[in-house]
């Protein structure tokens, strides 16, 4: 079927709408094809709150599951992928809060919170850049998870405060508040030269 | 009554740098933190280390060829998909 201006309309059991509901039927294939849009994203916020990619795998094999066991308790209140992300965060948290109990517990690494620089920049802005990105890495590593979480899911994945609130589980208020004690804290670490320095 | 001098403004406008550059300051507050940078260089290059921290944050954003593994599903696949 066609619409008016000639493209090929979508076969509604493809769109996500469609997916949902066979998925809330039961079907296993189409919740896979649901979350794989949303998989790459997701490990990779999983990576910046537990800063370990073992760990972020074994979480994100946690969220899948948590996700298929409720998938027929989600009403459509937010986003399909806002749901999700809220899992995400909730399991990252109880991870985190596993290790804040292990004797010896192992501490973030702020090697996986830094990525490679972008490949448009020349070699010396990519240097600059892969350092401050590293002592980015660094004070977030040191954030405590709740001001962790903040400041990744508005500055880093750029959600906006209502839907970086929600997730987070928190009132846009107390959202914000932790995202500014957050930013104080990471500009304490980082140094305001280095900060200024950087050109952004 | 205690007339508020510069080192009150001083610490609240540090405190509230990251307010500033979000835009949650009220039209008052905000003025009060403009007023006091143009004479503060602490201030002035905070709210420029401010926003290049938002802005270096922003950077970060992306999946730089991040990929999630394959075995995202398993635990569902093992756990009968019931």
């Amino acid at each position: 079927m066609r619409s008016p201006d000639g493209r090929r309309a979508p076969d509604l059991a493809d769109t996500e709408a469609g997916l949902l509901a066979r998925a809330q039927a039961g079907d296993v294939a189409a919740f896979e094809r649901l979350s794989s849009a949303y998989a790459d994203r997701l490990f990779m916020l999983l990576l910046r709150l537990l800063g370990d990619r073992a760990e972020a795998e074994d979480v994100a094999q946690e969220v899948m599951l948590r996700a298929w066991q409720g998938i027929t308790r989600f009403r459509g209140q937010s986003s399909y992928f806002t749901w999700l992300y809220r899992i995400a965060v909730n399991e990252a948290n109880r991870a985190l809060e596993k290790r804040a109990r292990r004797p010896a517990g192992v501490a973030i690494g702020a090697d996986e919170l830094q990525l490679p620089a972008p490949a448009y920049l020349d070699p010396s802005r990519q240097a600059e850049s892969s350092e401050l990105r590293r002592a980015l890495g660094r004070a977030l590593a040191d954030l405590p998870p709740p001001l962790r979480t903040a400041l990744v899911l508005r500055d880093i994945e750029g959600l906006s405060t209502q839907e970086a609130a929600e997730i987070a589980g928190v009132g846009e208020a107390a959202f914000k508040s932790r995202l500014h004690q957050a930013r104080l804290r990471v500009r304490a670490a980082m140094g305001d030269e280095a900060l200024a320095s950087s050109g952004g | 009554m205690r007339v508020p001098g510069r080192t009150d403004d001083h610490e609240w406008s540090q405190q509230h740098l990251s307010h500033y550059v979000e835009g949650d300051l009220r039209p008052r507050a905000r003025r009060r933190l403009d007023r006091h940078a143009r004479d503060c260089a602490d201030c002035g290059r905070g709210i420029r280390a401010m926003r290049a921290l938002v802005y270096a944050a922003h950077g970060l954003g992306g999946l730089a060829g991040v990929r999630a593994p394959d075995t995202i599903f398993d635990r569902i696949r093992s756990a009968g998909a019931g």
